[in-house]
């Protein structure tokens, strides 16, 4: 199929009259040519949909005027903000302005519930898709790491200290105060939104403190969120990981999005975890007060 | 006859490995997720296992990670097929119980083929 002229060609039609399992096959055809692919099933994007705020009625699927589908952008609302994500053109379609023609999409949208600030990440190198970001007014913010730990890794056992296991309710009132500026998918109501999180709060010999909230499924650990209450980060963040992979020695790790400046980073290298793959975050406009809440 | 189990989400993919392995002894049994893919793992025990990285419902790092926790799989080679740049699949490969990798996209069907052979051929 030769690149799409878009207008002449693209119909914008919301997300929400697709079926999950339609908007998946739309979603997964956009990336079968990524380096990092990360496909979903039906019961993945619905989950997604419901963790982070993803707002059906705006967000879009784009399609020929026969009805041939290009490509597939959604958003997520929270209060003053929004977040643009699963951005995806066909492969054989692109370069016919059809991810612009989702990206304006989804800005109109924005602008018309008077939300005047974004957010979004991309993959490192994906240059396409990061110089239509910068063309749209969005600038770079910071790097984001995506780590890995195979249940392979060299046991490790806890540091000494006081800990203590927090059940979800308790886990989300700590997570619910002020962490500092994160990403849309590490923040508070992310983890508000997802299943089966609980933590970890603990006390070394030292004095220093801290906590960390996590998702436990079956085979995998995964969104994180650390606070180091008092004392040095790396050295908090080391003792709560030592006691998490004790706990749970069989299970696969990964940290979606953490800063890579935040402070807690050295403890991960050192328990084993190793790099993915790196996102840019863009922003666009001014962060309002509540970003930095969250 | 050989056993290879293919965990591939994509068909075109899937063609691909089929068409360049026919007719040469293989039976490729096909898991387009995870979830099947150690279903089929387990039921048939393959000599070989071909893993995509990107799955729909978990990623290939975990598979393998469940697979290697099982012992009736462990003289199986399970192998990482990958777009990743070639330092970040070593990272993996090393830290995941893989026994190599195979890089996409598989453009020379000879090179891929003298692949599997190692690797079935590998202690």
């Amino acid at each position: 199929m030769p690149p799409t002229n878009p207008n002449t060609t693209i119909q914008l039609i919301p997300a929400s009259r697709f079926s999950f399992e339609q908007l998946t096959a739309i979603y997964n055809q956009t990336r079968v040519d990524y380096m990092v692919p990360m496909p979903m099933n039906a019961a993945r994007l619905a989950e997604y949909v419901n963790t982070y705020d993803v707002d059906l009625d705006r967000s879009v699927v784009a399609a020929t005027q026969d009805g041939d589908m290009l490509g597939v952008n959604m958003l997520g609302l929270r209060e003053d903000r929004a977040w643009i994500t699963r951005l995806g053109v066909i492969p054989n379609t692109r370069r016919g302005g059809v991810g612009q023609a989702l990206m304006e999409s989804l800005m109109e949208q924005s602008s018309r519930l008077s939300i005047k600030f974004a957010m979004l990440e991309v993959i490192k190198n994906n240059t396409p898709a990061h110089q239509l970001f910068l063309k749209l007014g969005f600038y770079e913010v910071g790097e984001l790491l995506i780590l890995r730990r195979s249940p392979f890794t060299q046991h490790v056992d806890p540091i000494v200290a006081d800990a203590e296991r927090m059940d979800r309710t308790d886990s989300l009132v700590l997570v619910g105060r002020d962490r500092g500026t994160q990403p849309w998918t590490n923040q508070s109501e992310s983890l508000f939104n997802a299943f089966e999180v609980s933590g970890l709060r603990l006390t070394l010999a030292d004095g220093s403190r801290g906590w960390m909230v996590y998702q436990r499924q079956k085979f995998l650990l995964s969104r994180f969120a650390f606070k180091t209450e008092v004392g040095d980060p790396a050295t908090v963040a080391y003792a709560l990981l030592s006691h998490l992979h004790y706990q749970y020695p069989r299970l696969d790790t990964q940290v979606e999005n953490i800063q890579i400046n935040d402070p807690h980073l050295p403890a991960f290298y050192k328990m084993g975890y190793v790099e993915s793959f790196r996102r840019i975050e863009m922003w666009h406009g001014t962060p309002p007060a509540s970003l930095g809440m969250k | 006859m050989t056993k290879i189990l293919l965990v591939e989400d994509i068909p075109d993919n899937v063609a691909l490995v089929r068409k360049a392995l026919s007719g040469r002894g293989y039976e490729i049994i096909h898991a387009p997720d995870a979830e099947t893919g150690l279903q089929l793992a387990l039921t048939h025990i393959p000599d070989l296992i071909l893993l995509d990285l990107g799955l729909p419902d978990y990623d290939g790092q975990t598979l393998a990670g469940w697979m290697r926790a099982e012992s009736v799989l462990d003289a199986t080679p399970i192998v990482a097929v990958t777009a990743w740049p070639e330092e970040t699949a070593k990272a993996m490969v090393e830290s995941y119980g893989f026994d190599g990798y195979i890089c996409k996209p598989i453009l020379k069907v000879n090179e891929f083929i003298a692949q599997i052979e190692s690797f079935l051929k590998t202690p």
